[in-house]
């Protein structure tokens, strides 16, 4: 049996495209489902473009098993509306009038084309929260680019500050800023905009309105960097250089087997981490005495410190350290996180079995609320699955009349 | 205009009790006091964190002045207790009596040592929400272990996809680990406090940063879990569009983002670049061709940004419906006209360094900011406020408490 989430009873629809706000916009509506909000994912009769993205259970490519859209889209119901038909949109536009939230994913231009600003949909339904994520948002002087992850992560700053502390760019011509292989800035804004879809709902608790979210990508992006920021509004923005963070070692420094982060600025750390390297004779030079000479002088003590990492291998050190409570700790793999005791006992991966038995993992939900805890109530819906059943339950439409439509019975 | 400006911010009524430490809570509870709450934040002279780091106001140290602190505790109050003397310990659970909700990450167990566990709070305050957030979480073997963002980054597995093809893995920028999560803790939060509203119920909220950051490898986690696979290091590139990288501009440390994922996309690209010839290029003929030959492709992009400005490719790209933005720096963000107009930069007011831009809200509502950004508090400035005001410490007391060094 289920628990009732935080948003029972609560009803979303989302729509979002390719190009932009896609991963943003399912991700959002998916995290509403997670806190149990009935979540209902309107579909092009061609479907989402991410149940053609893989990966594949058995590599072999099937619609309803691609693992980035059955992990954007778990804790949903599916419908298939061809909204540029007038039929559809007139569905579409009644199942949005019957929500409280929609969430849109999509480049400014096309949610005006579709005329799915608050203007148009407050009279149908004045309590309806719009949350509209677009690369730029849907106001100022960008507001028409476009863009999508890569030019998120570029024009929020997150590619120029990364590498970031304590790794950094050896040679800045070489080094170009860099991106995760991720979707990062969907993963964000679709948080971002969670956040501010559940703030307009205590808000509508107090006015008695919606509202319309304006949320852009390039913004979402900018606003997890306050410690980059304040460094531009405080003193200067941090080169891409070699960075000394004022107190060291805190180094990111290859080992034995990979690489490792070495942090031992405090005293206590320091003189436990010398403990470690056998006390070597250069621990006791007055150039390395305290975190801000080992800064200053950081040129001749990384080589000496990288002789130590080089001898051992990066379990080794992160052992040793953390034994000691320094924070040190090697690059896992994923395979390592995974296979981790910690991830394991904590539970925190879903197992799902795939249509050939194949058995894989994808990530749980990182929070823990003890009263209103994150269920898997749904996996992600097959295309259209359930068309008739929402239009009927939400919308009161028989099947006798849904047919009439040519919306036939659900697969 | 937003809500701030003609109504009641959402949290409005709302008080939290901030342990926050570095940066992970201290930017949560920075949301909630934006929305409206009234946060205090407990601070121990003891202990003292980003206060006495750097960034500091034209490089001149002070509890006062650091960037670090000052841009994720704006619009909180500040109160000084001694958390290592049992009469602070007293006076913090005085706070959180009259508080709905307490976040802490201090290292597992700290806040149960000090008396401070959600247990004994909930006997002082009964639906009380309480978010412990932790490096590794509050349960499991690493429970324990130390772990800033470097360390976040490396276990996630989220360093092993960042880096540059055949090299090594990298670390995110931007301290992005604590304000990742810390957006997860705000969404939790205000679920809390909505289900709180119409039940009465608080509870406890547990975060790992390390599942936050697992959250962004799906893909990856599942091509691991099916066959063992491990994802490789792509640099700026994508499995499905090329070009998609960040190209040189004029002058030293300018690039340009360029992201090119279809037929129609290509055939801008190449015109609005004056090279009508690439399309007809069977090496760039169709995705499948362009992703094949990336290596070639590239420098030929790269000859053309190269003897432009940044802003130049990115309108006659953008004129030509091909996805292209800055490679922009943390001063050019706060200094981005664009985002200026939009209101995320904010430049709240403080008496000691005075105003200072920030990065405000994401998304704004019905056409505002969603809240209020004020200055951050100088170190102790609402102690009587707090203390006096609000608990009803007398003034007597109060001067016995700072002369005992319970307050600082």
């Amino acid at each position: 049996m289920f628990q009732e989430g935080a948003l029972s009873g609560l009803k979303v629809v989302e729509l979002t495209d390719r190009i932009s706000g896609q991963v943003a916009g399912s991700f959002c509506a998916r995290l509403l489902g997670d806190a149990g909000a009935n979540v209902i994912k309107v579909e092009s009769p061609e479907g989402d473009p991410y149940r053609r993205s893989g990966p594949y259970p058995g590599g072999v490519p099937d619609p309803d098993w691609s693992g980035l859209f059955l992990y954007l889209n778990s804790n949903k119901r599916g419908v298939s509306l061809d909204i540029e038909s007038p039929g559809g949109r007139a569905f579409f536009l009644d199942l949005v009038a019957a929500a409280d939230f929609l969430v849109l994913g999509h480049n400014s231009s096309e949610v005006e084309r579709l005329g799915l600003r608050r203007e148009k949909l407050s009279e149908a339904n004045p309590r309806l929260i719009i949350t509209t994520i677009t690369p730029f948002g849907l106001t100022g002087p960008n507001s028409g680019y476009l863009g999508d992850d890569l030019i998120a992560i570029a024009a929020g700053g997150m590619a120029y500050a990364t590498p970031g502390i304590p790794d950094s760019v050896g040679d800045p011509d070489l080094e170009p800023p860099l991106r995760s292989n991720t979707n990062m800035a969907g993963y964000l804004a679709g948080v971002q905009g969670a956040m501010a879809s559940v703030a307009a709902l205590l808000s509508r608790k107090i006015q008695g309105t919606g509202c319309e979210i304006d949320l852009s990508m390039q913004e979402a992006v900018a606003a997890v960097m306050p410690f980059e920021l304040a460094h531009a509004s405080y003193h200067e923005p941090k080169p891409r250089k070699p960075e000394i963070f004022g107190v060291m070692p805190n180094a990111y420094l290859p080992c034995k087997d990979g690489y490792v982060v070495v942090m031992a600025v405090m005293e206590a750390h320091w003189r436990n981490l010398m403990d470690l390297a056998d006390n070597p004779d250069w621990a006791e030079l007055e150039v390395f005495s305290s975190g801000v000479e080992r800064a200053r002088n950081w040129d001749a003590l990384e080589p000496l410190l990288l002789e130590w990492t080089m001898a051992h291998t990066g379990a080794e050190i992160a052992q040793l350290a953390q034994d000691r409570g320094i924070p040190c700790f090697p690059a896992y793999t994923v395979g390592q996180m995974v296979d981790s005791a910690h991830v394991t006992e904590r539970g925190f991966m879903v197992d799902i079995q795939g249509p050939g038995g194949q058995k894989f993992q994808l990530p749980g939900y990182p929070v823990r609320l003890e009263r209103t805890p994150w269920q898997l109530f749904r996996p992600a819906p097959k295309l259209g699955e359930h068309t008739s059943e929402v239009l009927g339950e939400w919308l009161g439409y028989t099947a006798e009349q849904l047919l009439n439509f040519g919306v036939g019975h659900d697969k | 205009m937003g809500w701030g400006m003609i109504n009641k911010l959402p949290l409005e009524g709302i008080r939290i009790a901030d342990f926050g430490q570095i940066i992970a809570v201290p930017y949560t509870a920075q949301m909630l006091a934006w929305l409206g709450a009234e946060v205090v934040l407990i601070e121990t002279e003891q202990r003292l964190t980003t206060r006495i780091w750097p960034p500091f106001a034209e490089a001149e140290p002070g509890v006062n002045r650091s960037g670090g602190f000052n841009m994720v505790n704006s619009s909180k109050m500040s109160c000084t207790l001694n958390l290592g003397d049992p009469k602070g310990v007293e006076l913090a659970k005085q706070i959180i009596s009259v508080s709905d909700v307490v976040v802490e990450n201090y290292s597992s167990g700290a806040m149960e040592r000090m008396g401070l566990g959600y247990q004994e709070v909930r006997s002082l305050r009964p639906d009380v929400i309480y978010l412990s957030l932790g490096a590794f979480g509050r349960t499991g073997p690493m429970k324990g272990l130390v772990g800033f963002h470097s360390v976040i980054n490396l276990f996630s597995g989220l360093a092993s996809v960042t880096g540059h093809k055949g090299s090594h893995p990298r670390i995110m920028g931007g301290l992005f680990p604590d304000a990742f999560s810390g957006c997860y803790c705000v969404l939790a939060l205000l679920e809390a406090l909505y289900h709180r509203s119409h039940t009465g119920e608080g509870q406890h909220i547990e975060v790992a940063m390390t599942e936050a950051l697992a959250t962004l490898l799906p893909e990856a986690i599942m091509e691991y879990t099916l066959d063992g696979t491990e994802p490789e290091r792509v640099g700026n590139r994508h499995k499905e569009k090329a070009p998609h990288n960040v190209f040189r501009c004029q002058g030293e440390e300018n690039w340009v983002a360029i992201s090119v994922e279809n037929d129609s996309q290509f055939l801008a690209l190449a015109q609005a670049s004056g090279n009508p010839g690439w399309s007809d290029d069977p090496r760039f003929a169709t995705p499948e061709a362009r992703l094949k030959h990336q290596d070639e492709l590239e420098p030929l992009v790269q000859q053309w940004t190269a003897g432009l400005q940044v802003q130049e490719v990115v309108e006659k790209l953008q004129n030509a419906e091909v996805l292209a933005g800055p490679v922009l720096d943390s001063g050019q963000v706060l200094s981005d006209p664009h985002m200026i107009e939009r209101g995320f930069v904010q430049s709240p007011d403080h008496p000691e360094v005075g105003p200072r831009p920030l990065g405000a809200f994401p998304w704004a509502v019905d056409g505002g900011q969603p809240g209020i950004a004020r200055g951050a508090p100088l170190f102790g400035e609402h102690n009587v406020k707090v203390l006096q005001e609000l608990l009803q410490v007398t003034e007597d007391e109060f001067a016995r408490l700072v002369a005992n060094g319970v307050i600082s």
